[in-house]
């Protein structure tokens, strides 16, 4: 089976290096049959791509440890379940996993569009395709899953095959670990394609509204897939690493962010050139700028420039992506600059106080957020090579620069949306914003007087309230317009109003959901925690909390040894039943891992770890943390996948227009007929 | 008493009461050593804080601790704690670069990239305005009253978005 993916992986690597070619050809000579050629690789490369995945989780399910990748990161006693995930636990298989979600990208494109941008498929495709080459060849070349393990010996080298793996790093061997890397990197992967659609826009010189109104759900996808993605790799962090904490400002967290942020500020400025036809060059700058962000992402990770918790260890495969991205930039902006001339905009400003001006201050601090964090990321490699001198940026950088700026963008997250396009009078804001600004206030006052003082976390429950306010009463007033006009009853005008516009109140959504995460990080702020020893018998104290031990037990499991303590937790008086945090120490790779014991509820979390046990003592070191409204930010993050799956269903609007466009289109087809 | 033996007892009394009130209480030294170890990073090469470093058992933490509480018992400042762990472990031990020298450009860059975002933002939307003689022209049409412009404006927002 080892060949098998072997002569995969090769045939994919021809295939995307035919594919990139013939598309690049078939846009060129206009060639129908080119372009059947170009889509036929792109099967071709999906296909055997599949067949290279298929073969590596066989020699995973049947711990074929000749393979040094699976002799690397699998070992008899991995559960069933945890088998594959191993397929994206190291370097080279998550190269190949990487290759086979750019694989089911371009086909759903190529599917998708077969009847449809018939100038821009063949570019779509040659694009997509070259850079499906760079990483199936990377895969082949630097790091390839299908190597084989051998030994010297009297003869020369000889096979080898170890009698077990070393095992799945402990931590990856959670239930989110198995959902978390495939979102992210459909996130990551999935810029692809709408960068290959605005270089075969650019291209082609097809810049009207046509490229972005295509894009802009594929543009959707992979910014729901990496949000929910880097979502979940918090919710990960705060029940596995037992830090308590979900967020650390990690190198390989940042990387996952940039792309985001990228996404979204193109998400938003892209509805100017939709409504206006303004920005067109900002748009496309930001498209390469995203991609761009989400192949760094990538080199971060797999490069080991940077120490991070997360990173793959140090390889060789750095200078190809560093050759990859300044080829990236070098030909997409060489492209933008010859196509200036094509992309001026169609319409000035009215006025400052309009939704167009909104969007673009929108867009400033999205940058400047993206500046901050790529600034704060690359800052220890840039000391190193000016200065020589190892310098660190945690978390303290981060949250001094980040907050403000976060604080900014959640007040454009209410105000630009009370905005109307073209102008907006002063009536017109005096309305809209005066219920939020009310609610807000007093928001404010209660809080203030309950003894919230600190200004970041004042501010942000402030804004909150201020944006929550200013969704609400758009749902408000748009359902009690419907039922003005169409005298239906409050739900159902909701309902309806949302599904004649599900793009518009999908974004509401999603901003509901950004506001209640906001809530949740301000949350930290009332972070309490506390550390003791104990034995049966011993009491500790945290807040409002009592905890006795009960007794400390140890045994052995599939595949790790354990000790667990029994804690009887008490709240003003009342039992609360028995936590029990566990210590684990993973046989396979010799790794120690604390599995935290969780009380969670919508006002705050208990989050109980056990660090160990005193060699002196044997009693555990129990740590104890509260941690407020925490839930609030897993919430936020399923309201915001909502809120973009609602984004993503065509409204009522849309249908209509594409019936009538289908119907057109059908029409002049039998016309040519006759 | 000899006013010698109360002036010597008095300096002493002053002396004792002094060293009780420099000497930090546990508390102070717990709340101080949980800021430093949010300030510092773990040096077991784990790539987080000191404080949240994911192996509590880490031998590289439990030293630095240590040297952390000794540091604070002794009297020192929380600044002079932290520099005694930079002495040791250099620079990068520091969880933020010192606003100092190139570390300087850490700190403004951010900043500066906000200013001059803004000042590109005002200047786009300065020249996306209407050049003046269209607005000449536009003035002629006969002004919208505001509450027939707040109607249509509401009436837009339902079809434009």
């Amino acid at each position: 089976m080892n060949q098998v993916g072997a002569v995969g992986l090769i045939a994919a690597l021809v295939f995307a290096i035919y594919g990139a070619i013939t598309g690049a050809i078939a846009g060129k000579l206009r060639s129908p049959r080119m372009l059947k050629s170009a889509q036929r690789a792109v099967l071709g490369f999906f296909v055997t791509a599949t067949l290279a995945v298929i073969s590596l989780e066989y020699l995973i399910y049947t711990n074929d440890f000749h393979n040094a990748y699976v002799a690397e990161h699998s070992s008899l006693a991995l559960p069933l379940r945890y088998k594959f995930p191993v397929l994206w636990a190291g370097q080279e298989g998550s190269l190949l996993f990487w290759t086979w979600l750019l694989a089911i990208y371009i086909g759903f494109a190529v599917l998708l569009n077969r009847r449809k941008n018939r100038q821009l498929m063949p570019y779509v495709i040659s694009i997509s395709m070259a850079v499906a080459t760079f990483f199936a060849l990377a895969d082949f070349a630097v790091a390839n899953p299908f190597n084989t393990l051998s030994m010297a010996s009297a003869s020369g080298m000889t096979p080898f095959t170890p009698a077990d793996g070393n095992g799945l790093n402990p931590s990856l061997q959670f239930h989110q670990m198995t959902i978390h890397p495939p979102l992210l990197y459909l996130g990551y992967v999935g810029f692809t394609i709408p960068f290959a659609f605005a270089m075969a826009a650019l291209l082609t010189r097809q810049l009207g509204d046509n490229w972005i109104r295509v894009t802009r759900r594929w543009t959707m996808v992979p910014w729901m897939f990496l949000g929910t993605g880097i979502v979940l790799g918090g919710n990960w962090a705060y029940h596995v690493l037992g830090w308590g904490g979900y967020w650390a400002w990690d190198p390989v967290e940042n990387a996952s962010l940039l792309p985001w942020l990228g996404g979204t500020a193109f998400l938003h400025s892209v509805m100017i050139q939709e409504k206006r036809g303004m920005l067109k060059v900002w748009n496309m700058s930001l498209i390469i700028l995203t991609f761009f962000l989400s192949i760094f992402g990538d080199f971060l990770v797999r490069s080991g420039i940077i120490s991070s918790v997360h990173a793959f260890a140090q390889s060789d495969i750095g200078p190809w992506f560093t050759v990859f991205l300044a080829i990236v930039a070098a030909f997409s902006l060489t492209v933008l600059f010859l196509r200036l001339d094509f992309l001026k905009s169609d319409n000035r400003l009215d006025s400052i106080a309009s939704r167009e001006s909104g969007f673009l201050f929108n867009n400033w601090i999205l940058l400047a957020a993206v500046l901050a964090v790529f600034w704060g990321t690359v800052f220890p490699v840039v000391s190193k090579a000016i200065e020589n001198e190892t310098v660190t940026v945690g978390p303290p950088f981060f949250n001094k620069v980040m907050i403000p700026i976060g604080l900014l963008l959640l007040f454009l997250t209410g105000a630009g949306p009370m905005l109307a396009w073209r102008k907006t009078s002063f009536q017109s804001i005096k309305r809209n914003f005066t219920i939020p600004l009310i609610v807000a206030g007093i928001v404010g006052i209660i809080l203030f007087a309950e003894g919230i003082h600190g200004l970041y976390t004042w501010m942000s429950l402030f804004l909150c309230a201020f944006v929550a306010t200013s969704i609400v009463a758009e749902f408000y007033k748009g359902a009690r317009t419907r039922m003005k006009t169409s005298k239906e009853k409050f739900p159902s005008a909701v309902y309806n109003l949302t599904m004649r516009n599900t793009r518009r109140y999908g974004g509401y959504i999603v901003h509901f959901g950004i506001v209640l995460i906001f809530v949740g990080i301000a949350g930290q702020a009332f972070r309490f925690e506390t550390q003791g020893l104990m034995g049966p018998g011993d009491l500790l104290h945290a807040k409002d909390y009592l905890f006795r031990c009960e007794k400390i037990t140890s045994g052995q499991k599939e595949n790790y040894q354990y000790v667990t303590v029994d804690l009887a937790v008490t709240k003003d008086g009342h039992a609360m039943g028995v936590m029990r945090p566990q210590k684990r120490f993973y046989i396979a790779s010799r790794q120690p891992l604390s599995h935290i014991a969780l009380r969670t509820n919508l006002a705050r979390d208990l989050y109980v770890v056990m660090a160990g046990t005193d060699q002196d003592s044997g009693k555990a070191i129990v740590h104890v943390i509260i941690n407020p409204l925490v839930q609030w930010v897993w919430i936020g993050g399923m309201i915001v996948l909502l809120g973009t799956i609602l984004a993503l269903i065509p409204s009522r609007i849309e249908r209509q227009m594409a019936d009538i466009h289908k119907h057109q289109e059908a029409t002049v087809e039998a016309h040519h007929v006759t | 008493m000899s006013l010698s033996r109360t002036l010597k007892i008095l300096v002493l009394s002053f002396a004792l009461v002094n060293v009780a009130m420099a000497a930090p209480t546990s508390a102070q030294i717990d709340r101080i050593q949980n800021t430093i170890s949010t300030k510092v990073y773990c040096m077991c090469g784990c790539a987080t804080t000191l404080k949240d470093c994911p192996d509590l058992h880490c031998p590289v933490k439990a030293k630095m601790d240590q040297i952390i509480r000794t540091d604070l018992k002794q009297g020192k400042s929380e600044k002079a704690t932290i520099q005694d762990l930079v002495d040791i472990y250099g620079e990068k031990v520091l969880a933020a670069p010192p606003a100092s020298g190139f570390n300087l450009t850490a700190w403004i860059l951010p900043g500066v990239g906000l200013l001059i975002g803004l000042f590109l933002a005002i200047t786009i939307v300065r020249r996306w305005r209407r050049p003046a003689v269209q607005s000449a022209t536009s003035a002629a049409a006969p002004p919208m009253d505001d509450n027939v412009r707040a109607a249509v404006e509401e009436e837009m927002k339902k079809y434009v978005d």
